[in-house]
């Protein structure tokens, strides 16, 4: 029971953060916005805030919410501490899909999207075709044919980027891998916002079978899981989860990475308030940082730098203070 | 304990402080300390500033101010006629060249290789073309080059500054390579090979017109790289005094990679748009290399006139088009262009930026400043110094 508040407290604690954060998000950026333009009714200023700044917010919202929670189940499915949307190739095969877009699509922003979203699914696929083809088909394989297929699609990256006219799209591959949120207006947030509710969804009704998962392969089949199935089917909500975000924002580092544990040094199980706090912590982090990537420069700077330096020093506090 | 933890915030804190001025800096190479971009060409460029100390220089930047008051076209036949003889360079000369290295060319250079576009296009104002031996990668994509000098194009090439080739480039065994500075790691290497390297670091106009006089001295070709610029800056001051007491319209220069990434007032594309008469909207930029912005910096920023830069990967149409900027000045109005790139680009630092300057004058002041006005000069200019008479008609490439 005790523990019960403490976990409520936490998930009411950070609620309320993200809600400040919101706020703060909706009003910092480079166009003046302030409220009473937006209550005047000033048209332009309305513009502003409901086709580029409301969306913006929501995508970090959303997009560090979806982040964290892919982190926690990729976690919980490998029982491996370090897993990451990395583990089975999504962000490599979405940066090289994202490359191929800018060298060989037009530069648009859409084409950009679609080919990263296709990129990411695709390695994925191959990683689960890989697996499949193996024999034993335990989750050391799919590991194993993760790193292959993730390595492979850097490869391919590498031979886009030498391919590269170092002005433009070199830059703009750079750009895209260090991710930016800049891009996000109301025009390209709806796909992207559909298929994260969705695949969220599938997680949290999942929710049990992916802590079954997570615990001694023979016992979770006795207590009746699927779980060879179970695991392509968490795993590819997982996927579809990340390539969607990161279609749209580039790569975000670390915080699939981070913000699970830190639910997890906070909640010290992996239970369904763990997949929630990793969620709003994923989504304070990526809000937090994007707000600062918008104002610390007169440009823009990339969103990734700040994920980790504010993911880090608060995941080594709550380790230092566990300890 | 809590210490230790203030020490690490500390230390990442300042980690990513550097780690983010190193990013901008990177792109900055090391230079003669010059701030870039400057905004207006120095036409009479006076002795003392320039770095070369021998004779020959000092005599023929006299020159270059007596040939001021000469008429542009003028200025270019003199280059090629015979009184330039006091132009004339003794060799061996030294030169200090743009890494601050002293070069010592022995005699007149009969076969070079240039690394680099801009020592390229330089070399062939220089009428230089026939002494190059191997070029830089990619030469086929540059039209001016297919105007001016077709035959250079199949030279073998010597590789980028991604990619350079050593081998390659002892092999056609040059009197002088030409190369940019970024390339310095591969000067030692060349020079123990016993070939003769200048490295020119061309990033804005003053340092643009250097490296040509370098170049001028170290091929025998000054009075050439001296007209070079006259007719330039004669062209701008011109174009300064007809624009004297107009309105200065805000332009926002969209960058080659996306139209969200623009030029701040430290680069050379700033100084480009303050020639033609214009404001940078993005003036409070300072960074030395294209920053990244959003769309809401775009609708605050509000620009009269939005111009891709001439390799852009984006459409005019696509910002036309772009709902997000249709509250945008330039949008509203239709003031959205592209800087031609049919002949070369205007916005990278080449001896006819000016042009660029000039067209962007015709867009921005089509009533001080008509049309005929820029291509009766860029003619003037590409027919005097490349020997071709440039098509402006079509200004951009049709891929």
């Amino acid at each position: 029971m005790d523990k019960n508040i403490r976990i409520k407290k936490y998930l009411i604690s950070a609620l309320l953060l993200i809600f400040a954060g919101t706020v703060f998000s909706l009003f910092t950026g480079k166009y003046p916005l302030t409220f009473a333009l937006l209550r005047g009714g000033n048209p332009q200023a309305v513009k502003v805030f409901l086709t580029l700044r409301l969306p913006r917010t929501c995508m970090a919202l959303l997009g560090g919410f979806g982040l964290g929670a892919a982190g926690y189940v990729y976690q919980m499915v490998f029982r491996n501490p370090l897993a990451s949307p990395d583990i089975i190739g999504v962000s490599s095969g979405a940066s090289a899909g994202a490359a191929f877009g800018i060298l060989f699509l037009s530069a648009g922003a859409f084409s950009v999207a679609l080919a990263s979203f296709l990129g990411g699914l695709a390695a994925v696929l191959l990683t689960l075709a890989l697996t499949r083809l193996a024999p034993g088909r335990g989750q050391g394989t799919i590991v194993l044919a993760g790193i292959a297929v993730h390595s492979l699609a850097q490869t391919l990256l590498m031979i886009l980027k030498l391919t590269a006219d170092p002005e433009r799209e070199l830059a703009s591959i750079e750009y895209w891998i260090m991710g930016s949120l800049s891009g996000i207006s109301l025009y390209r947030l709806p796909f992207t916002a559909v298929v994260c509710f969705l695949c969220l969804a599938g997680i949290f009704v999942l929710h049990r079978q992916i802590l079954l998962l997570s615990v001694d392969e023979e016992e979770s089949r006795m207590l009746g899981v699927p779980v060879g199935k179970m695991r392509l089917t968490v795993l590819l909500l997982a996927t579809l989860l990340t390539a969607a975000i990161i279609s749209l924002t580039g790569l975000i580092s670390f915080i699939g990475l981070i913000a699970p544990h830190t639910a997890r040094l906070i909640t010290r199980d992996n239970c369904f308030p763990t997949l929630l706090l990793g969620g709003l912590s994923g989504s304070f982090l990526l809000i937090t940082a994007d707000i600062l990537a918008r104002s610390v420069s007169s440009g823009e700077l990339p969103v990734s730098i700040f994920t980790s330096l504010l993911g880090v020093p608060f995941l080594l506090y709550l380790m230092l203070k566990r300890a | 304990m809590k210490k230790f933890i203030s020490t690490f915030m500390i230390l990442a804190l300042a980690f990513s402080i550097t780690a983010c001025s190193a990013g901008n800096t990177a792109e900055n190479l090391p230079s003669s300390g010059q701030t870039a971009g400057e905004s207006a060409p120095a036409p009479e460029q006076d002795a003392a500033q320039t770095t070369d100390s021998n004779e020959q220089d000092v005599a023929s930047t006299e020159q270059g101010s007596q040939q001021n008051s000469a008429e542009p076209a003028q200025a270019g036949t003199d280059a090629d006629s015979p009184d330039a003889a006091s132009a004339q360079v003794t060799y061996p000369v030294t030169l200090t060249d743009q890494l601050g290295r002293q070069v010592v060319i022995e005699k007149e250079p009969e076969t070079l290789v240039s690394g680099y576009y801009i020592s390229t296009s330089l070399l062939l104002a220089l009428n230089c073309q026939d002494r190059l031996t191997g070029i830089e990668a990619k030469a086929k994509t540059r039209a001016l080059y297919r105007l001016s000098a077709p035959s250079i194009i199949d030279l073998p090439s010597v590789g980028s500054a991604k990619e350079f080739d050593l081998e390659g480039c002892a092999a056609l065994n040059p009197d002088l390579v030409i190369l940019p500075a970024r390339l310095q790691d591969v000067i030692p290497t060349l020079e123990e090979l016993g070939i003769t390297v200048l490295a020119v670091n061309p990033e804005n106009q003053e340092l643009l017109e250097e490296a040509a006089r370098l170049i001028g001295t170290a091929t025998n070709t000054l009075p050439a790289a001296d007209a070079l610029f006259q007719s330039a800056g004669d062209c701008l001051a011109k174009l300064d005094d007809t624009l004297a007491d107009t309105k200065k319209p805000s332009v926002y220069l969209a960058g080659n990679s996306s139209f969200l990434s623009t030029a701040g007032t430290n680069m050379y594309q700033s100084a480009l748009i303050a020639q033609a008469g214009g404001i940078n909207a993005a003036s409070e930029l300072t960074d030395n290399y294209w920053s990244e912005i959003s769309y809401e910096q775009l609708l605050a920023w509000n620009p009269e006139y939005i111009i891709a830069a001439s390799d852009a990967s984006y459409t005019v149409d696509s910002i036309l088009n772009d709902p997000n900027l249709s509250e945008c000045e330039a949008v509203k109005n239709g003031r959205v262009y592209q800087l031609p790139n049919a002949i070369e680009a205007w916005d990278s630092p080449v001896p006819g930026s000016f042009v660029g300057s000039l067209w962007l004058a015709s867009i921005l002041h089509p009533d001080q400043y008509p049309d005929s006005q820029w291509k009766e000069a860029a003619t003037a200019f590409y027919e005097t110094f490349y020997r071709f008479t440039p098509d402006l008609e079509n200004l951009y490439e049709s891929d």
